[in-house]
């Protein structure tokens, strides 16, 4: 009668099968639910699918080569970067910490330091002897405010004469190494095994031993993407230090250098997920408050200088770090400590007071304090709300990110977390808010589009389609490329005339939602209309071609997005996208995924976490 | 031959479900400038393809990835799947064509495809597929049964089939509980809870009623704000409870036997949506309540005055209706019950007349309260004189006496 679902039988019926007995043949696992996988393959199959990948990647690889170089100079740690430069022309501190921002040329001011040797000097800067230091940045950079327990050990520490100050084992964080054995190159070993010790080739194992061995040689390794050598690395020169295997609940001598070690360790392992080991060896440094991790607790060897030995960044990481081990509320505890800290500094700042609220600041140093504490403040929400998305508790990350962008200082940073919200919403399935976000994010848009027309002349540019209109040009003064009468008079209106490639995805992504799939591929074809390279955007393309049912041109789009641009194209995600297409259209996947697995060794080093998964080999 | 040799067919025959897909983000880790790792690991995050520029730091991706588990699927959910069948050989197979339906415990369903799929020829490595959707309506054990003919290699028509078994679960519980109120309005409270294993949102939980009543949502107020708040948003388990009061309509009201009668109440009409906006959609079955016994004769009072005062005499109409089925011949008595704070005013033991089924009679009533605080209204009693029995009315209506 209707076809709507009568539930007649719905009142009263509590029983809820159990999950278990849930999936006969269409299984919890895709290789479960796309039946067999052959490895055997026929010739004939062969060749077919061998050309499926062309092989003149070379001339686009090589410019990718020289944009890592680029990387690599502005990569360079020197210690008074952030104070030489001016807090105006530093970019919003709500999108990283203090650097990656939306304006990378930042750096590029001190790009000449470059020379490998003023690099490793730069490096030896964090033993602190011999290096013009800037003193206010170190004191902002390792603020932190110990515990009352840790303050009575500190007092101590600092009160006692010369030689006679022993601590007791319980305020001591003595960390030690659990790997053991070395990790070997994940991509190496899976290549070795699928196509042969020679088509593998020995690049790892190659690179791993001709880089030095120090802290030059490991960020080398992780510039080539060689991870899990770095991760060796780190455990040759912790090894060194004193804390290798064996070394923990002992007594240990820790120096602003370890901690970077471990730092760099631990972000490693994150990075390719080697949660299990890394928790082992995270547990001993605790919440890292204990006095040993304050710079007062060495007063001999660091005279005068104040806060904890603890990069921000390893102390937010290891915050997060129960989070990925199935306890996301502990994590949540912990993220809430710091941000409990960093809000008790901030207001201790904007008192005039330095953050441990000791002495007092300038005011050029109060504006930079607080610049880089509100950046680190802002970074801990979005651990926070990262956390909670990982709960799927969407009310409280979206209450933050709300507050996130009703805080942000520009247009654009607004519109950012305002698309951001969007997403969020959109995640939870609430399909309303997500429209109003979105609608937020345009007039946010409009803003910058309103502001960028004061600014300039009759010809008006919205600087979000800056980029796109580059050929139309403006009928009165004919030279700024970019500007165009029609634009200028649509600008009359206040109306920037076209959305940029976020807001076309983050449209699509509404009609997903929908389920009007027809209009999602309209609005990421003009996504992609705009940035034809955007890998992001034809992965959705390739998605959302599959649920209208055209399965070959989704398998066609994402391969064009990999052999157009194979660094950023083989990514994970990515990866495992394609692979389920190729065990959805047929039960003879294995050579397209080799040859998958070829494109990794030619381009990719030794980043992925799992590479069989990603390729769904068995 | 070997009898145990699977016969191998010419095509493969390939099903997945099609849950929405997920919006994914990278692999978070970020360091200081001056930290070891400089800019490095940043610089991995931001050269990401799935992560978004200047928020690289919040897991909120644009990036679309496709379902890689079955999950859970849920009364009144769209069941999705992609059938796809290829040519594994390298040569054309003729006359291929797919058939699927859906076997529940009590049904077997033929599933539409979209696309007219009548047996066409497969060429060398090309697919036959489609998208098919089925709006789930029963709950329990589904089998998916997927059938594909071709023309073998002997020219003889040659299928297989294969079944995927999934169980489709209870999404909500809603418990409902009805307020038969004096004034002939229902009221009914209604508790959805999410029974599902994620968080839910509520798009839209609306009460159609049935004929005999007409509906009043009172959970808004000034017509558009929810009292929810912005979001119904449910995280398992939790629930929410939403309001309706129910007027009968006039036809009935005036009607004492139809309003005994009326006990359908409506249908709760509930739409969800979880994960990247996957809908369902459920319609309770007929809620139904338990009508109040208005006995032989059934006693309202009416017009009674919202404030009081001690020792100074009211009015008040007392409506009689014959809820029997015969007519009725009353007497109406009027006592002052010793513990009573109330004293009546006027005649007592007043013949009203004979009433006929269904019919009633309005008396106007006065007492003067003689104490404060809240008084029952007690001592109204109805003498039949067909039957000579007694009606005692004591527990009708309370009032506050200032």
């Amino acid at each position: 009668m209707d076809n709507k679902p009568s539930l007649s039988q719905y009142f009263g019926d509590k029983e809820v099968p159990p999950a278990s007995q849930f999936f006969d043949e269409i299984g919890t696992s895709p290789s479960d639910m796309i039946q067999s996988i052959y490895l055997g393959e026929t010739e004939g199959i062969q060749t077919t699918t061998a050309n499926l990948f062309p092989q003149n990647m070379s001339s686009s690889f090589t410019p990718h080569k020289m944009t890592d170089e680029l990387t690599f100079n502005n990569v360079v740690p020197t210690v008074s970067t952030s104070a030489s430069v001016p807090a105006t022309s530093l970019p919003d501190p709500s999108t990283f910490f203090d650097t990656i921002g939306p304006e990378p040329q930042i750096m590029s001011s001190k790009s000449g330091i470059t020379h490998p040797t003023i690099l490793t000097e730069a490096m030896d800067g964090l033993s602190i002897k011999n290096q013009p230091v800037d003193k206010e940045a170190d004191r902002r950079r390792d603020a932190w405010i110990p515990n009352d327990e840790a303050k009575k050990t500190l007092m101590k520490a600092q009160s006692s004469p010369k030689g006679s100050f022993f601590p007791e084992r319980e305020v001591l964080t003595m960390p030690g190494l659990i790997l053991e054995e070395e990790l070997a190159d994940a991509l190496q070993e899976v290549a070795v095994k699928y196509l042969g010790v020679s088509s593998a080739g020995s690049r790892g194992v190659v690179r791993a031993e001709h880089v030095s061995r120090d802290e030059a040689g490991l960020r080398e390794l992780l510039r080539t993407g060689y991870l899990r050598a770095a991760i060796n690395l780190t455990a040759v020169l912790l090894t060194a230090a004193g804390q290798g295997v064996g070394r923990m609940h002992r007594p240990t001598k820790h120096t602003p250098r370890s901690l970077q070690l471990w730092l760099t360790r631990f972000a490693v392992m994150s990075r390719i997920k080697l949660y299990d080991t890394l928790v082992k060896e995270a547990e001993p440094f605790g919440d890292l408050n204990k006095p040993d991790m304050f710079y007062e607790f060495y007063p001999e060897t660091y005279e005068n200088r104040s806060g904890s030995l603890v990069p921000f960044s390893l102390r937010l990481l290891v915050a997060e770090l129960p989070q990925h081990v199935g306890k996301p509320e502990e994590a949540l505890d912990r993220l809430y400590a710091i941000f409990g800290a960093v809000q008790t500094m901030l207001a201790n700042l904007r008192e005039g007071k330095t953050e441990d609220g000791t002495s007092t600041v300038t005011e050029q140093d109060k504006v930079e304090s607080i610049r880089l504490w509100a950046g680190r403040e802002t970074r801990v929400l979005h651990s926070i709300v990262n956390c909670s998305l990982a709960m799927k508790d969407y009310r409280q990350a979206a209450r933050i990110v709300w507050e996130l962008q009703e805080a942000c200082g520009s247009a654009a940073a607004r519109r950012a977390a305002s698309s951001a919200l969007c997403r969020v919403w959109l995640r939870a399935g609430h399909l309303r808010a997500a429209r109003a976000c979105l609608q937020l994010a345009q007039e946010a848009r409009h803003h910058i589009w309103r502001r960028r027309r004061a600014t300039t002349c009759e010809c008006v540019v919205c600087i979000v389609c800056i980029v796109q209109e580059p050929a139309r040009r403006c009928a009165a003064c004919g030279s700024a490329p970019g500007t165009c009468l029609q634009l200028a008079q649509e600008a009359r209106h206040h109306i920037c005339p076209t959305p940029d490639v976020r807001e076309y995805v983050d449209l699509g992504l509404i009609d997903i939602a929908l389920g009007k799939y027809q209009d999602a591929y309209n609005n990421f074809a003009r996504a992609a209309d705009q940035e034809p390279t955007n890998i992001m955007v034809a992965n959705n393309l390739s998605v959302c071609l599959l649920y209208m049912g055209r399965l070959k041109e989704a398998i066609t789009v994402l391969q064009k997005a990999i052999n157009s641009d194979p660094e950023r194209g083989l990514n994970e995600s990515l990866l495992i996208n394609l692979c389920t297409l190729y065990e959805l259209e047929s039960s003879k996947t294995n050579e397209k995924k080799l040859n998958l697995l070829r494109m990794l060794c030619k381009y990719k080093s030794d980043t992925i976490p799992n590479v069989l998964e990603c390729l769904k080999l068995s | 031959m070997d009898p145990k040799e699977v016969v191998e067919h010419l095509v493969a025959l390939k099903v997945m479900r099609l849950t929405k897909p997920a919006l994914v983000s990278p692999k978070i880790v970020t360091c200081d400038s001056k930290d070891l790792p400089g800019n490095i690991l940043n610089n991995y995050l931001k050269d990401d393809a799935t992560s978004v520029t200047q928020m690289e730091t919040l897991a909120a991706g644009q990036f679309l990835l496709l379902p890689q588990s079955f999950g859970n699927i849920y009364l009144g959910e769209t069941f999705s799947c992609y059938v796809c069948v290829h040519n594994e050989t390298n040569q054309p197979v003729q006359s291929v064509s797919i058939k699927a339906d859906l076997q529940t415990n009590s049904q077997r369903i033929l599933l539409t495809t979209q696309q007219n799929l009548a047996p066409t020829m497969l060429d060398v490595d090309e697919t036959l597929s489609d998208v098919i959707h089925h709006e789930v309506k029963d709950l329990g054990t589904h089998i998916l049964v997927c059938e594909v003919t071709y023309m073998s290699n002997y020219n003889t028509l040659a299928s297989f089939r294969k079944f995927f078994k999934f169980e489709v679960m209870k999404p909500l519980d809603v418990k409902t509980k009805f307020y038969n109120a004096e004034s002939d309005d229902v009221y009914l409270e209604a508790q959805v809870q999410n029974i599902t294993s994620g968080p839910i949102i509520l798009e839209q939980v609306s009460l159609e009623s049935s004929q005999q009543f007409n509906v009043k949502s009172l959970n808004e107020i000034d017509e558009s704000i929810s009292v929810f708040g912005d979001v119904t948003l449910l995280q398992p388990q939790e629930s929410c409870q939403y309001l309706y009061c129910l007027s009968p309509r006039e036809n009935i009201s005036k009607e004492i036997k139809l309003l005994a009668a009326a006990k359908n109440i409506g249908k709760l009409d509930i739409v969800w949506r979880s994960n990247l906006g996957e809908k369902g959609r459920l319609q309770t079955s007929q809620l139904q309540r338990m009508t109040p016994d208005y006995g032989e004769i059934r006693v309202t009072f009416e017009r009674l005055p919202n404030k009081l005062f001690v020792e100074e005499p009211f009015d008040f109409q007392c409506k009689i209706v014959n809820a029997s089925e015969r007519t009725l011949d009353l007497i109406l008595k009027l006592r002052s019950l010793q513990d009573s704070s109330l004293l009546w005013c006027g005649t007592s033991n007043k013949k009203l007349g004979p009433l006929e089924p269904g019919k009633s009679f309005c008396v106007n009533l006065t007492a003067l309260p003689i104490n404060t605080g809240l008084c029952n209204i007690s001592g109204v009693s109805l003498l039949d004189l067909f039957l000579k029995r007694t009606y005692d009315y004591d527990d009708v209506a309370s009032i506050y006496v200032h």
